[in-house]
């Protein structure tokens, strides 16, 4: 069941990119073919959010796992090929089909070069994020973490904007560093708390058979690198401007919208439950770390004029969030860095494909010095601009102000000062989101600048999304019933004070 | 039905008139839209007036009902209801917002006319209203800061409602920055109580308060100071004033619906609201007293001397909302929330008819450029004159009872709160000249030349320019329209401006101290609990008051009188003698300024810095410096691989002795 | 006295690869001697008919696990599986040849035959339980691989290489014999059981004869799969000798020098392992700094195969190092995957080199993402499995060796391997990027000048696919098994446990 949401996708890449007919023609019917599994996987995460059972008192699955596969994969290694889905990574699995199925939308719309091996990438892609989200292997887990990688070297180094080999070399070299540190660790852990000489990377066993304090430290180290370069947080973050810059919109779409989450997530379903003292020891500088990403990224954030750049440094900020979330080790914390991680991918995606668009209306650059005026003959995409820059800015009322709300709530339980600084955060963010509007929407019409309203196809890509946003907005509990089980039981009791 | 049915009524009208004006937005023409606004807010004033009537048909101790539609955030330690709170406090906002803001709709229907944002203007405003009156509703402090912050950004959204003006897009930004900051203070406010009353609705947090903090204690106070820097924000105390007068950048109606009757008043609902914590904390009220009393003078000052018509206003209000947020500081709660309604009625009228003097001036807002007026706008004239009596508390009118009610009780509260009473009775005396400075330079001397043209019949029509920048300003995003609208010539301007003009008079005759206490007896059992629910002035005090306001706004009168129609040219003058005084006034007292140096460059600095400096040297010099110790070993390999065999001899030589040599030592 | 004398018992079945081969070598030369235009074909079929029934035999073998010649050799399980790699090695080299202008000045009969005398030498070293045969199979396998380097006689460059490969390798021989001789005298005896049971019971801490001895036959044996800081030769010799040979080199070389070296270390002398590992950890740092680094900005893709080369021998080490049956298995596991690996990209090289004529410079392989998609994709796949990409068989290997080496109490070094795979990604994600993200160069009319024309390999454009239909074969074919036991790696790890199995019961 689950082994078919992550590999569809794959399938369909291979589809794509083998489906007979020649040159552009056929390039865009591989671009349907590949949305048309697109959009199948997302009504599968659709049946997955349906008939996923929240689990309260139901002492029969205590982990909340469900459609578990469990596959003797490698016995030899003690890899298996363990998949199942929980509160933790229901939304992110359903995050992750929506935002594909719109970047495969949104490309399908547009004519690609060698677009047959560009879909197989981008469905690639998918698989291995899904796969990632899936996992309850350590090694399957890391195996699929690592994938991403691939596709992403290549979308963004063949299909990218200017000095794109530099930007894809620098992006994967950066993450492979942690991704590896983050192999060795992950084997130090199966082989470490093998009891009776049976190794096993099934997370369920590494749980319970603890590391010791000293050895769960510096793979945690390992960990969190590798985690913190992903989503990224300062000081990790050097590849993410040029990478950001490079990388092609419905690319940039589920690598900020989806990649970095997966960062989050790791924390949450490695670091934490595997590595509980190791959590506890270095909370202080996880929070030290997420908060100066918060306020280094806002001021970042705002000082730049590139609009790409402004969402991309916030969105250094809204991960800096969700650690802080993560790691004030409290379920409401950690049930807000859920949401968050939900609304950032929900904000986010919308945003870079605005972006797009007024880059195409401003004389195809995303200056914001270039652009002004835009609102004018452009009220749809001006609403819909808005409603999205809310959200982003967590304006209360919005499901990210619910997510910031729990956050800000579990690290004030937590640790107070962290909390009221970032509370600064807050503000910034206001700042930059309503700057960005700003400049491209209001003011008079720059010069060279034309204002039009979206097209249809356009809008097919936006509405739904946004309409995502609004529901959220209105009711939030949809997400938060359904993962707090989750965390309840992926949070490890003895790092939880609960009142 | 029930009081909480008519409560959710009152939210659903206003959203569903927003949402259907928004949607149907290419559809509407002429002036359906605006109607359609209108009605739905005529029918959450009803609403609302069914809610008081289903209010006071319970016992007194019964009035105060909750409902809520569904869980929103229900999980470990925290749980938010999307639920309504009506009670009296409740009910008086909500008649009060609804019908101000109803009046101001069939205003705009007319003045707003020949806009091409029509719609838009609408669906804003009554997406607004509802904010509002969300705000005034809510049940719970978390949906009290939603309210909190869609009240925030309809006011952007209006204030930089013709978004093609720089002027209007920046005041914007600084409305919506320093409504966010007060968010943000009201949020974690919200925290630390939720944190130790394990609680969010008001009814449970009130109830706790007293067994879980200590009188005074450290923690209760932090959290009222914090619940003031968001009230302060959004009423426009000091020091988070300054975006107020950069507010009039909106439309004029906008102007006098938000800036002025509703929204900015919200800082004092707030208080009201909060009271049983601040009364656990009198050193926060105090403060919050101390700077409502600061900010009346200093507003009054600045008020003296500006020359934007709007922005005097403005100033005006600012110093009327220092008075209630006094009043309900010292626990004078009636009393701040009988002044709040009735500068409601006022001060809107007043903005209604600056409105119509700024159309006949083609846009003009600035004083010096006006004058004589009166006998061209009869009309306006007059409602101006009965706003600026009203403000100026002349002994009769609804603002003489409201302000005294509170310095009343101020003196009633003795020792230190005797300075409130004379920074507010001085004040009083200002407020008068202010007011009365506009009448006379407006409507008094010789009529200037729109107002000979209107005499003649025929409205003045200047190519609109941005009175602050001087730049042409941009029709298409309808700077008031390309023609304008006057009281005199539109009857869905008049008729509101009446009824108004009206209540700015009467209305006082409600609450006239041990005479009739209406409000006070209608609000008693929201403030049951008070400490100071038995505390009423003394028929003396009350007296005394009422007789130096009275003093105090005739003098007032009659000094403006002197300075800018006996003796013209007195002012001037004036400004000469006291230079330095007026610069100081004539800067705001230098807030903006000051603002500018402290936050506002080192941030932009800061950003800068970073982006040039940090980002590029550590964050890259890392990568950078890494793949150069690479690359210097990649040149030692080469060097080493020289192709020269008896150097590869010689190396693999010297491989093999190093290995022996190993094995020899370390095995010993 | 000469009645004294008796032939040991000989067990044919065991020593039928042997045989095999050697019949192989001569009804190839024979063969060769012969004229006429099928030669070519003829002979190369001979020989990989030769390889099949060796193949066919070993696995017929395969489980057996029996000593043959006194204990001179073990026609075990991690022999035989690790004959398994030279025989396909050998294959792929003789395919890759086939129409190689470099080797087609030597009589294809010489050259097929040297190539199974020094699958015959690996053969032998791969078995042998005793110093003798353990010198013996070095110099068979040695000696042949001299000539081949030198064989395209119309290059200075391949002249040279055989000739450096020549003085080198004999220096390192020369090393070895040494030490071998060492071991002898300390221990008085050549067999490996008696050695293992000498150092079992005294040690060898307080014996500088036979530390001298291991260190020497470390040396050499270290050369031989060159590992740090005896790899000098490798850039060299790899970039002058033919492509084919230099594919063969890499792959069975490794392979073999690494088998020895395995029963050397886990069976010889493993008892004493507490006084060597350390040292071989040590050799195992140096090859993957030197390796990586080296690799780095190399241009000509055969010396950065050769370099990339040099850190994979110290990645192998570690599991060496461990001398555990987990790190013997590891080990094994990934020669297998090496040799798909480096064949692949190989084959890949060959066909440029015979397209263009820019050789096996990088810019030959630029932009074929776009031209050449049957070369780019299996190109691609084996530099991600050489970097350690997940989805491949290279990822398992890494994995797999990092596992053994913290199960060893090594872990630094898994972390070593580690550090070491970041820096690989500086000059393997070149190649890849110069493949799929920068412009084709046009596809050139070779001429004789560097790849030294015969008719049939100049190719000219449209024909240029077709001519070398085998070489891109091979390479599709091996980065498919790359991507197939990256994802069901059982069958392969399988095999290498009953390796472990054979040495560590």
């Amino acid at each position: 069941m689950l082994s078919i949401l992550i590999f569809l996708p794959l399938a369909g890449g291979i589809a794509a990119a083998l489906w007979p007919g020649s040159g552009e023609h056929g390039g865009r019917r591989a671009g349907y073919v590949s949305l048309l599994f697109a959009m199948t996987t997302l009504g599968f995460a659709i049946g997955l959010i349906l008939d996923f059972d929240a689990g309260f008192g139901g002492i029969s699955n205590v982990t909340g796992l469900q459609h578990v596969t469990d596959v003797n994969w490698i016995p030899q290694l003690g890899i298996h090929y363990k998949i199942g889905v929980d509160g933790l990574s229901l939304f992110m699995i359903a995050l992750t089909t929506l935002l594909w199925a719109g970047a495969t939308a949104w490309s399908s719309f547009r004519e690609w070069p060698k677009a047959r091996n560009y879909y197989l990438m981008l469905a690639l892609g998918e698989t291995a994020v899904l796969g990632a989200f899936c996992a309850q292997d350590l090694a399957l887990f890391v195996l699929f973490f690592d994938l991403m990688l691939v596709p992403f070297y290549f979308l963004i180094g063949i299909w990218g904007g200017e000095r794109r080999v530099e930007a894809t070399t620098k992006f994967v070299i950066y993450t492979l560093v942690g991704s590896f540190l983050m192999l060795a660790g992950a084997v130090a852990t199966g082989i470490l708390s093998a009891h009776g000489g049976h190794v096993s990377f099934v997370l369920s066993d590494l749980r319970a058979h603890p590391l010791s304090k000293g050895t769960q430290e510096w793979i945690f180290l390992f960990f969190a690198a590798a985690f913190l370069v992903k989503m990224p947080a300062f000081p990790l973050h050097g590849w993410l401007p040029d990478a950001y810059r490079a990388a092609p919109t419905p690319v940039l779409v589920v690598l900020s919208g989806v990649l970095s989450k997966v960062g989050a997530y790791g924390f949450l379903r490695i670091a934490l439950p595997i590595y509980p003292d190791a959590a506890v020891q270095f909370q202080e500088l996880l929070l030290v770390i997420a908060l100066v990403s918060i306020l280094y990224g806002s001021v970042m954030a705002f000082s730049q004029n590139s609009a790409t750049l402004v969402v991309a440094y916030s969105s250094i900020a809204q991960l800096g969030f969700i650690t802080l979330g993560i790691f004030s080790l409290r379920p409401e914390g950690a049930q807000g860095a859920i949401l968050q991680m939900v609304n950032h991918g929900l904000v986010v995606a919308p945003l870079f494909f605005i972006i797009a668009l007024l880059a195409a209306r401003a004389g195809g650059t995303d200056d914001l010095r270039r652009m002004g005026g835009l609102a004018f003959r452009a009220p749809v995409l001006a609403a819909l601009f808005l409603i999205v820059a809310l959200a982003t800015l967590a304006m209360p009322g919005s499901a990210n102000f619910a997510a910031e709300f729990l956050i800000l709530n579990g690290v004030l339980k937590a640790k107070i000062v962290y909390a009221i600084v970032a509370g600064a955060g807050v503000v910034f963010a206001a700042v930059y989101m309503i700057r960005l509007f700003q400049r491209s929407m209001h003011n008079p019409l720059a010069r060279g600048a034309e204002s039009r309203d979206m097209t249809l196809t356009d809008g097919v890509v936006l509405v739904p999304v946004v309409l995502v946003i609004l529901a959220l907005a209105l009711y939030p509990q949809f997400v938060l019933h359904r993962s707090q089980n989750a965390i309840n039981t992926s949070l490890p009791r003895e790092i939880l004070i609960i009142r | 039905m029930t009081a909480t049915a008519f409560g959710w009524l009152v939210l659903a009208f206003p959203l569903a008139g927003s949402i259907t004006i928004a949607l149907g937005f290419r559809q509407w023409r002429g002036r359906t839209a605006g109607w359609i606004g209108s009605g739905a807010i005529g029918l959450a004033f009803a609403s609302s007036i069914g809610a008081l009537i289903a209010l006071q048909s319970r016992s007194p101790s019964q009035r105060a009902l909750t409902s809520s539609l569904w869980n929103y955030i229900a999980t470990e330690g925290v749980n938010v209801k999307l639920g309504i709170l009506v009670d009296p406090l409740a009910v008086f906002m909500c008649l009060v917002v609804s019908g101000v803001s109803f009046l101001i709709h069939v205003y705009s229907v007319a003045y707003m006319d020949s806009d091409r944002g029509y719609s838009r203007y609408f669906s804003y405003l009554n997406f607004f209203v509802f904010s509002m009156l969300l705000l005034v509703l809510a049940g719970n402090f978390f949906l009290l800061i939603v309210g909190w912050a869609f009240v925030g950004f309809a006011s952007y959204a209006l204030i930089s409602f013709w978004y093609r003006r720089r002027t209007a897009v920046r005041a914007g930004i600084k409305a919506f920055v320093i409504n966010v900051v007060g968010d943000v203070g009201l949020v974690i406010a919200a925290i630390l109580i939720q944190r130790d009353t394990g609680a969010l609705d008001f009814p449970a947090v009130f109830a706790r308060a007293g067994s879980v903090w200590h009188h005074n204690e450290w923690v209760i106070v932090a959290i009222c100071l914090l619940i003031l820097v968001g009230a302060f924000a959004k009423s426009a105390q000091i020091p988070l004033h300054t975006w107020l007068p950069d507010a009039m950048e909106g439309p004029t109606p906008v102007s006098a619906l938000i800036h002025a009757a509703t929204m900015v008043t919200a800082g004092v609902y707030l208080i009201a609201r909060t009271h049983p914590l601040f009364e656990l904390a009198p050193t926060a009220a105090d403060i919050s007293a101390a700077i409502g009393a600061l900010t009346l003078f200093f507003a009054g000052t600045v008020a003296l001397v500006v020359t934007d018509l709007k922005r005097v206003i403005a100033y005006s209000t600012i110093s009327q909302i220092g008075y209630m947020v006094m009043g309900v500081s010292i626990a004078a709660y009636s009393a701040g929330m009988f002044h709040l309604m009735t500068h409601a009625f006022f001060k809107a009228l007043m903005f209604m008819a600056a409105g119509s003097v700024i159309a006949a001036m083609a846009g003009t807002q600035d004083m010096d450029r006006m004058s004589g007026m009166r006998r061209a706008m009869p009309f306006t004239s007059v409602a101006f004159v009965a706003a600026a009596l009203a403000l100026a508390a002349f002994p009769g009118t609804s603002g003489y009872f409201s302000k005294d009610d509170i310095l009343a009780f101020a003196a009633e509260r003795g020792s230190g709160y005797w300075i409130l009473y004379v920074v507010g009775t001085v004040g009083a005396l200002m407020t008068a000249i202010y007011a009365f400075r506009m009448i006379f330079r407006v409507f008094a001397g010789e009529p200037n030349e729109e107002a000979r043209e209107l005499e003649h019949g025929h409205l003045a029509h200047a190519e609109p320019v941005n009175p602050l920048t001087g730049e042409p300003e941009d029709t298409d995003v309808g700077f008031p329209g390309p023609e304008h609208h006057i009281a005199e010539r539109e009857a869905a301007m008049r008729a509101p401006m009446t009824l108004l003009a009206v209540l700015s008079i009467v209305a006082g005759v409600i609450q006239i101290p041990h005479v009739t206490d209406v409000v006070t007896d209608f609000l008693a059992p929201t403030f049951a609990d008070s400490r100071f629910a038995d505390v009423e002035p003394s028929v003396g005090l009350s007296v005394l008051t009422l007789a130096l306001g009275a003093l105090m706004s005739l003098s007032g009168i009659a000094i403006a009188y002197l300075v800018w129609v006996r003796r013209p040219g007195t002012s001037a003058q004036l400004v000469a003698r006291f230079r330095r005084t007026h610069d100081f006034l004539i800067h705001k007292w230098y807030f903006d300024e000051a603002y500018d140096l402290l936050v506002v460059r080192p941030m932009t600095r800061l950003g800068q810095a970073a982006s040039r400096t940090f980002e590029r040297v550590v964050i890259d010099g890392v990568s950078q410096g890494a793949a150069m110790v690479v690359r210097a070993g990649n040149s030692l390999v080469r060097v080493a691989q020289s192709g020269i065999v008896r150097y590869y001899a010689l190396a693999l030589m010297t491989g093999v002795t190093a290995l022996a040599l190993y094995f020899l030592i370390a095995a010993k | 006295m000469t009645a004294a004398l008796h032939a040991p018992h000989i067990d044919y079945a065991g020593l039928s690869p042997l045989l095999a081969l050697s019949g192989g070598v001569c009804v190839t030369l024979l063969l060769g001697l012969a004229r006429g235009p099928g030669t070519r074909m003829l002979v190369t079929a001979s020989a990989l008919l030769t390889l099949a029934a060796a193949t066919t035999l070993a696995a017929w073998q395969f489980g057996e696990n029996k000593s043959l010649v006194e204990g001179a050799l073990r026609a075990d399980d991690l022999a035989l599986s690790l004959d398994f790699v030279f025989y396909a090695a050998a294959a792929c080299a003789l395919i890759l040849s086939l129409r190689d202008p470099g080797t087609s000045h030597a009589s294809l009969g010489d050259y097929s035959a040297l190539l199974l005398t020094s699958v015959t030498g690996m053969t032998v070293l791969a078995g042998a339980t005793n110093l003798v045969t353990l010198f013996l199979g070095i110099e068979l396998l040695s000696i042949p691989l001299y000539v081949m380097c030198a064989v395209d006689l119309h290059r200075r460059t391949s002249l040279e290489s055989g000739l450096k490969y020549l003085v080198i390798g004999s220096v390192g021989s020369a090393t070895l014999l040494y030490g071998l001789a060492f071991i002898y005298g300390a221990t008085g005896s050549t067999d490996f059981g008696p050695i293992a049971h000498a150092v079992g019971r005294s040690g060898i801490a307080h014996d500088p004869l036979l530390l001298t001895g291991i260190a020497l036959a470390a040396a050499g044996l270290a050369f031989k799969a060159s590992v740090a800081p005896f790899h000098q030769w490798t850039p060299d010799v790899y970039q002058g000798a033919p492509t084919p040979v230099t594919a063969f080199m890499a792959v069975a070389t490794k392979a073999a020098a690494f088998a020895i070296i395995l029963r050397f270390f886990d069976v010889a002398i493993h008892p004493a392992k507490g006084d060597w590992d350390v040292a071989l950890a040590a050799l195992a740092v140096a090859s993957i700094a030197i390796g990586n680094i080296g690799a780095i900005g190399q241009d000509s893709m055969k010396r950065l195969l050769a370099y990339s080369g040099v850190a994979q021998a110290g990645y192998m080490l570690a599991g060496v190092v461990v001398g555990t049956s987990l790190g013997l298995k590891s080990v094994v596991f990934y020669l297998f995957v090496y040799l798909l690996m480096n064949v692949a990209a190989f084959a890949v090289v060959i066909a440029r080199e015979r397209e263009t004529v820019l050789g096996d410079d990088i810019e030959a392989v630029r932009g074929i993402g776009a031209s050449r998609p049957a070369l780019a994709w299996p190109l691609t796949i084996s530099m991600l499995a050489l970097a350690g990409f997940p989805g491949t068989a290279g990822f398992i290997g890494k994995f797999f060796l990092i596992e053994a080496t913290v199960q060893g109490d090594f872990t630094w070094l898994g972390v070593v391997i580690v550090i070491g795979s970041m820096l690989s990604l500086a000059y393997y994600l070149r190649v890849v990027a110069a493949v799929w993200m920068q412009p084709g160069a046009e596809p050139v009319r070779a001429t004789p000048v560097m790849a030294g024309g015969s008719a049939e390999a100049s190719p000219t454009g449209p024909r240029a696919g077709g001519v070398q239909l085998e070489v891109v074969a091979i390479a599709v074919i091996a980065a498919a098994a790359v991507v197939a036991f990256g994802i069901i790696p059982s069958p392969l790890l399988d095999v290498a446990s009953d390796a472990a199995r054979a040495v560590f019961g």
